[in-house]
């Protein structure tokens, strides 16, 4: 990237973030948390659908087992509060190792819809065990630690732990590690011909993608207080890889405006009109009959590798 | 960049745009609900109620000298989405106090948020006993039957049967499950006789019921508990009706015999279904029933149904316990509310001050082709008043206690 | 689950098998029309069951507008998914074919807010009310097939779903359309070399692929509550079907029907609670083994 102008413009985004809950009002700040949480989590998709070129249409499910896990870790066992908060995006990845691990043999379309399967039985587990994850009936009134449970405190502890974990991916996806899954993404087999071990790469990019997801389930903790198994429920799924196909999957922060696009019109169109879905279905059809990259595709000249449509 | 910076700023701007919410002189109702998909049929009924009673009450001059008004915000049945609307009609529409919702966790998840931020929530059409039993809390108010006094109800009615093997079906969600063991638990305290030969429970959804019902019919039980809900209803009675199940066992669903489930089937309803209901437009036929029925055709084209009683008494306690109150102010508002009692359509309706659930009387009844309506209705109809079917106030209290 | 063994050769079985086979039917038609249009076309189009679902809703106005009868619910079954084509035509001519050179899974996109607005629509011309349609008097009640009930619905659905098959394998491998679109399937460019206005192979199979959602929602009508959730209830399924199959077979889009349909149904018989759980642990079984799916794909 050489536009000099991005570090000066993310500090000045990060201090506007900061000051937002003295400024806007209440029902704001709390929007914003969603936003920044749905943002890490769309994000964290990114790592596995536009850096390593896997088809992960059940996104959702780590959301949700983050989520979970931290909910019922502090509702149900004594310990502490930084510990729910680790069990939960642990527990994500330790998932997302062990789906990886099933569905790493297929590709692309298989791949995401074997996870999907997957994704689906984790999802009725959890929405029939009425006694131990409150069914479909969710948890609710989850207890936090005082100095986050204030609207404020919540605000800004998910804006920190957004603003870490985001940080984190962007590194990840800079260094050489990086690179190497870019070009798994680009070409599989040249890949492997130069001695790169694709599978071990593919299941380290899905694990780190589900246990952010779970980061981003966590937060969602600490701001509602409440989980429901529609949280890793396929629709879910496909929201946020739409999140991720309409801000643009080549770049690092589409995702984000992504997500920031659909949360925000969410909530504000939903207060004008009853017919959300119309607007919405408008707006995703503009953007892919001009901007074919997605909103921040826009800045990225890049052309994704053709399939190999022939023989 | 530029055009990074112009999406930021109009990103911004819109998010700023929503702040409305003007605090002046009208009772602001804010209706947190389901407006899209399958359970529209049912929310409509509420607000249309709602919309009856309140435009009467304003045409008298309104409540405490304020018009009552209202705003709707959808959940389309997602908790999360509630969540998020129940919060922007507290924290920027400035509503007085919250109505909703069909989906019964958004409706435990708003009442924990109502609790938080000291806001009246009643609670319309979700069925959870969890609602005012052991999540209940002194903000959150039920305003119809819950599954466990629909179970109680209508174990009432089934123990003076003689049927001794059951079996029990259903959606597959706590409701569906909430209710068959509402039903049978109950059944078996009132007659230790009755056995449960097995269980079957479909996906939420689910059209084609007949590998279902030809193992249920297979395994020979006297009765079968269908524990159905919402779109389930029709569906069931539909094959029902196609395989002759209602003839070879009898069966009883909650809300079996409501015009919701019976209407859309028109004459091909399947006859002799047991079922439950706590509103029907025929019965009791009182003068108060018969004013309501036809003032709600007058004004919305359609007989009213059990949502439109929710609605249209939610209003009236609204209205009234303002008025008791003497002042715009909901902790008078709570306190006001508490141990009143109300004429309706159905009779007498008391808010309970233990736990803030309404009393109602139950129907029990069978479906029969009716010579006069172009659908089947309930006949053999036993009224069990409120007072037999609720849990008593100890049992909320230990309930909530856990 | 003791009661397996003795279940296995009862009366039981044998009737949830030709339930199994009968619920078939609709999952073929509808996953042989998303089968053609991602195998063919290689679009994701989740507003398939936004099609399926305007197929059960015109089918409602159709025999509304006709009153009732047997031939009036017949030529619903024509109508109504003829309209379905109509709607596909326009998606496909106003919008997927200036697409097709996008990555597919941005199509997704296009998709998806198809699914948003179509959603939308329905909801503005037909409203929130349940709508119901009634069986046919010809076909309703049910035959007694080894001492159970087999609503005759059910069994016309058995008959019709053998007829969509073998006419759409007669569509597709013995005329020259279908040859041609199976063709551009696998190498479109090459196809246009040769001649051949690929652009309208595609049109026809879009609007066949829409036909046959609309044409599984019309079947389903009289079965259920017509209700404005319809485009959710089976695409998660219809994706699966055609994923175990084998994208762009229509033998493929049968036999993961056949799959789906019988595992449910037997698995009810195997354990009542979790028989809904049986198609997914079927999917996810045949995936590892054959992860290309079951017969061979366009892709």
């Amino acid at each position: 990237m050489r536009r000099p102008s991005a570090p000066l413009l993310l500090l000045l985004l990060l201090a506007a973030l900061l000051a937002l809950p003295q400024v806007l009002p209440r029902f704001h700040t709390y929007v914003a948390a969603i936003v920044l949480l749905t943002a890490l989590l769309a994000t964290s998709l990114n790592l596995a659908i536009g850096y390593t070129g896997l088809y992960q249409f059940g996104h959702a499910v780590f959301y949700g087992v983050g989520a979970y896990g931290t909910a019922l870790t502090l509702t149900r066992s004594g310990m502490p509060a930084p510990v729910a908060f680790m069990a939960g995006p642990l527990a994500a990845a330790a998932l997302s190792l062990v789906m990886g691990m099933i569905c790493i043999r297929l590709s692309k379309l298989y791949f995401g819809m074997l996870q999907i399967s997957l994704g689906s039985l984790v999802w009725a587990v959890v929405y029939r065990w009425y006694s131990f994850t409150g069914g479909d009936d969710g948890i609710h009134g989850i207890p936090l630690p005082d100095a986050i449970s204030s609207p404020e405190a919540s605000y800004y502890f998910t804006l920190i732990v957004t603003a870490l974990c985001v940080f984190t991916m962007y590194r990840i996806v800079r260094s050489p590690f990086g690179k190497v899954i870019q070009g798994i993404r680009d070409n599989p087999v040249r890949a492997a011909s130069i001695g790169v071990d694709v599978r071990l790469h593919q299941l380290a990019s899905l694990v780190i993608a589900g246990f952010f997801g779970g980061v981003a389930g966590s937060l969602f903790v600490v701001v509602e207080n409440s989980v429901f198994p529609d949280m890793m429920f396929w629709t879910f799924s496909l929201e946020v890889l739409i999140m991720c196909l309409l801000g643009g999957m080549y770049t690092f922060f589409g995702p984000f405006v992504g997500a920031s696009m659909i949360v925000l019109l969410r909530v504000f169109a939903s207060v004008h009109t009853r017919y959300w879905g119309l607007i919405l279905g408008t707006i995703l059809t503009l953007v892919i009959i001009f901007l074919p990259d997605g909103v921040l595709g826009v800045f990225v000249r890049r052309s994704p590798p053709k399939e190999d449509r022939g023989a | 960049m530029r055009r990074i910076v112009s999406f930021l700023a109009l990103a911004m701007s819109m998010f700023c745009m929503a702040g409305r919410g003007v605090a002046g002189d009208t009772i602001k109702v804010g209706f947190v609900d389901t407006y899209t998909g399958p359970a529209t049929t049912f929310t409509n009924d509420v607000l249309d109620g709602f919309k009856m009673a309140a435009e009467k009450i304003n045409a008298k001059g309104g409540v405490l000298g304020r018009k009552i008004t209202y705003v709707t915000r959808d959940d389309k049945f997602k908790p999360d989405i509630g969540l998020t609307m129940a919060k922007e009609l507290i924290l920027n529409e400035n509503i007085d106090l919250l109505v909703g919702t069909i989906n019964s966790a958004t409706a435990l998840a708003v009442s924990d948020l109502c609790r938080k931020e000291k806001v009246p929530f009643l609670v319309t059409f979700s069925k959870s006993d969890k609602i005012t039993g052991e999540k209940g809390n002194r903000y959150v108010f039920g305003m119809n039957e819950n599954t466990e006094m629909a179970g109680r109800a209508a174990a009432k009615a089934l123990a003076k049967m003689r049927f001794v093997k059951y079996w029990i079906a259903g959606d597959d969600y706590e409701y569906g499950h909430a209710i068959a063991n509402g039903v049978f638990d109950h059944l078996r305290t009132l007659n230790p006789m009755v056995q449960l030969l097995g269980q079957s429970w479909w996906k939420v959804g689910e059209t084609d019921f007949t590998p279902y019902i030809t193992q249920i019919l297979a395994a020979k039980p006297d009765f079968v508990i269908v524990a159905t809900g919402g779109g389930g209803m029709v569906n069931f009675q539909k094959a029902a009706q196609s395989t002759g199940f209602n003839r070879k066992v009898p069966f009883y669903q909650h809300t079996a015999i409501e015009l919701s489930t019976l209407m859309p089937q028109g004459k091909n309803a399947p006859e002799g279904v047991y079922g439950t209901a706590n509103y029907l437009f025929y019965y009791p036929d009182t003068k108060e029933n018969k004013a309501f029925v036809e003032e709600f055709r007058k004004a919305y084209n359609r007989y009213p149904k059990s949502g439109a009683l929710y609605g249209y008494m939610t209003a009236e306690f609204i209205a009234k316990s303002f008025e008791k109150a003497g002042t715009v102010d909901r902790e008078k508002f709570i306190d006001a509310m508490e141990g009143m009692t109300l004429p309706s359509p159905v009779g007498p309706m008391e808010m309970r001050a233990c736990d803030h659930q309404v009393t109602l009387p139950m129907f029990f009844g069978v479906t029969k082709k009716s010579p006069k309506y172009d659908f089947l209705t309930a006949g053999d109809i036993v009224s069990v008043p409120g007072k037999d079917y609720m849990p008593s106030c100890a049992e909320i209290a230990k309930a909530r206690a856990k | 689950m003791m009661d397996f063994a003795s279940n296995l050769f009862s009366p039981g079985t044998l009737s949830q098998i030709l339930v199994g086979l009968s619920r078939t039917t609709i999952l073929f038609i509808v996953s042989s029309g998303m089968s053609l249009i991602l195998g063919v076309l290689r679009i994701p189009n989740v507003a398939h069951g936004s099609l399926y679902m305007i197929g059960a809703f015109a089918a409602w106005s159709v025999i509304r507008f006709l009153g009732g009868g047997l031939f009036t619910f017949l030529g619903a079954m024509i109508v109504a998914p003829l309209i379905v084509a109509a709607v596909g035509f326009v998606l496909e001519r106003g919008f997927f074919s200036y697409l097709y050179e996008r990555e597919h899974l941005m199509l997704l996109l296009l998709t998806f807010a198809f699914m948003l607005i179509l959603g939308d629509l329905v909801k503005i011309v037909w409203g929130p009310e349940y709508r119901s349609v009634t069986v046919p008097a010809f076909f309703q009640g049910s035959a007694e097939i080894f001492g159970l009930p087999l609503p005759w619905y059910n069994l016309f659905l058995l008959l019709v779903g053998p007829c969509i098959a073998v006419f759409l394998w007669l569509v597709i491998n013995r005329t020259n359309l279908g040859k041609i679109a199976r063709a551009a399937a696998v190498d479109g460019e090459m196809v246009g070399a040769v001649g051949i206005n690929v652009e309208w192979v595609f049109a026809f199979t879009f609007v066949l692929g829409s036909f046959l959602a609309g044409l599984g929602g019309a079947l389903i009508a009289p079965m259920v509550n017509i209700s404005l959730g319809m485009d959710h209830s089976l695409i998660m399924e219809t994706f699966l079907i055609v994923i175990i199959g084998g994208l762009g077979n229509m033998w493929g889009a049968l036999l993961g029907s056949l799959i789906f349909g019988l595992t449910q149904s037997l698995g009810i018989l195997v354990w009542p609670q979790f028989g809904v759980a049986f198609p997914y642990l079927a999917v996810v079984a045949v995936l590892v083994v054959r992860p290309r799916g079951l017969l061979r794909s366009t892709w």
